[in-house]
């Protein structure tokens, strides 16, 4: 049984020819160590790019674009000398409440109306169409009803995200399958236990996923919540850093916001995977 | 062995229209469904087979005629008035809950009715071992084939202890040799445990090898247009399907079936 006369030699054989489409070839698989050496560039290139601005600039313009080295070191100071850790951790506050109270409406009306066609003819047209309404336009009704409070704020950051939560967890409850619905009704199940033991989990995934594109967007309503009479948080202190024309300590508002964006995503996601086991094999 | 059986599913004129009366799907279905048979609905697509097994799960309701299920505790005939334990169901979709593993899954419908917790294993452990597949209880839906999953909702479903079984094309989303496979597990759990069974199947030799009896109807309005008992088999169920296709009458009735179809196809 010896395999050496069957093998095929491949030395033998003709050169394939391998076409050569090199960076741009379509719907190319990439390893994960390219994908990270290809980022890392995407961002030299992106941070070399304002660096190169900066330096190009005369001393007078340099003001309004800051290095990013002298974005960073404002950063460090501010947390080192202006007690920053407080303003920060007051504008997370002021996101995570209004957010988690928006969440707490808007899940229960949400699968209810996705569960009851009567409830979803009844709430959904008053509730689309407050989606339209533009945050800041109630920024003047909120003062007068609350004045320059923390309740302003956070009612602000409320009604940011409300109506939009209402409407991606409807679809998520929506989604799931009649069928799933229908089994449980077969094997006896209640109303009751087919809306809070089926469709719930089945759409919990979706809530979650749902919850966490609604927050990014509530952090990008911070600094328009912030704006008017704060004394604390982000937005105050790029408010008042803007009066004086403090261009690297907006920037580093910007920043800051920026990272604590990716970090509540990233923490959403983390509790998606551990939340959800059963939905880790897709 | 017919003789002393007893109707279990009594339909009679049932009528089934949408749309105020502009679309009939069903029309004046009388039959008889008898206990510990397997009964094929098969017909033309559209002609109404899976509306009447919804009526009969009770997750739709008659307009015209009354379904009634003979229930022991009473000794009677009892209308159909909302879906049960006691007709349960598999769909084509995958209904296994994807968030509960597979022993979880199975114990689902004894949960809810309130089978105390040793008798749930215990039934649980039986029903994994019959579908075969006591080596993934501790496994996700996701993580299974088609088949698999197919395989959790049956067992899910017999763990319940239904009266009858109701099957809507439950084969359909497989490919064929998975249908194949689960065709003659069909064969050998309902063996085992003697219930009366309806499936809704277009695929006509799954039909003729599954059932004992195939109602045919007609296309929209569904009507029946015969009622066939699969007489070739002579009162037996064969696990291997060979056996069966290679009995004397099996291509006589499958051509009759074909051009059947084809009449009401065309």
């Amino acid at each position: 049984m010896s395999d050496e006369d069957t093998s095929y030699n491949h030395k033998n054989a003709p050169i394939a020819f391998q076409p050569k489409l090199g960076f741009f070839e379509l719907r190319a698989t990439v390893s994960q160590n390219r994908k990270m050496v290809l980022g890392i560039i995407g961002a030299i290139i992106f941070f070399g790019m304002w660096e190169i601005a900066h330096y190009m600039m005369d001393e007078t313009q340099q003001k309004f674009l800051p290095s990013v080295e002298q974005v960073l070191s404002s950063l460090w100071v501010l947390f080192v000398e202006k007690a920053y850790i407080y303003d920060v951790l007051k504008s997370c506050y002021r996101v995570f409440v209004s957010f988690f109270v928006a969440a707490a409406i808007a899940i229960p009306i949400a699968v209810l109306m996705g569960c009851f066609a009567n409830i979803k003819s009844m709430v959904n047209p008053t509730v689309s169409a407050a989606r339209y309404l533009p945050a800041a336009s109630f920024i003047p009704l909120l003062l007068v009803w609350f004045g320059p409070t923390d309740l302003q704020k956070m009612s602000l950051l409320f009604l940011g995200v409300v109506f939009f939560l209402i409407a991606l967890i409807l679809d998520a409850t929506e989604s799931v399958e009649t069928s799933l619905v229908e089994a449980s009704l077969t094997m006896g199940a209640s109303r009751t236990r087919v809306v809070l033991g089926v469709v719930l989990p089945a759409a919990a995934p979706g809530i979650i996923d749902a919850m966490r594109a609604m927050i990014a967007v509530s952090w990008t309503y911070l600094v328009i919540a912030e704006i008017v009479a704060a004394q604390d948080g982000i937005g105050a202190v790029m408010m008042r850093a803007g009066r004086f024309l403090n261009v690297d300590i907006i920037m580093a508002g910007i920043l800051t916001i920026g990272i604590l964006g990716v970090l509540t995503d990233l923490l959403f996601r983390l509790s998606a995977y551990l939340m959800f086991p059963w939905d880790r094999a897709r | 062995m017919n003789d002393e059986k007893r109707v279990a599913i009594k339909t009679e004129q049932v009528t089934k229209e949408y749309v105020g009366g502009t679309f009939t799907a069903v029309d004046d279905i009388t039959i008889d469904l008898v206990e510990g048979e397997i009964i094929a609905f098969i017909g033309p697509s559209g002609c109404g087979k899976t509306t009447m097994l919804r009526m009969i799960a009770g997750l739709e309701h008659p307009t015209y005629g009354s379904l009634t299920v003979y229930n022991e505790n009473v000794d009677k005939y009892l209308p159909i008035h909302g879906p049960g334990p006691d007709r349960g169901m598999i769909f084509q979709a995958y209904t296994s809950f994807p968030w509960l593993n597979v022993l979880d899954n199975i114990e689902y419908g004894m949960k809810i009715t309130g089978v105390p917790k040793d008798e749930r294993r215990a039934k649980a452990e039986e029903m994994l071992k019959l579908v075969h597949l006591e080596d993934f209880r501790d496994y996700y839906p996701a993580s299974l084939s088609g088949g698999m999953k197919q395989r959790v909702a049956i067992a899910r479903t017999l763990a319940q202890n239904p009266e009858v079984i109701l099957m809507d094309e439950p084969f359909g989303a497989l490919d064929a040799q998975v249908r194949w496979e689960m065709q003659e597990m069909m064969i050998d759990v309902i063996n085992r445990e003697s219930k009366t069974v309806i499936i809704v199947t277009h695929d006509i030799q799954e039909a003729i090898y599954l059932s004992d009896r195939i109602i045919f109807y007609t296309r929209t309005p569904g009507k029946v247009k015969a009622n066939l008992e699969m007489d070739f088999k002579k009162g037996e169920r064969y696990p291997i399907k060979e056996d069966c296709l290679s009995l004397p009458g099996y291509l006589d009735i499958e051509k009759k079936l074909f051009s059947m179809m084809r009449e009401e196809i065309v």
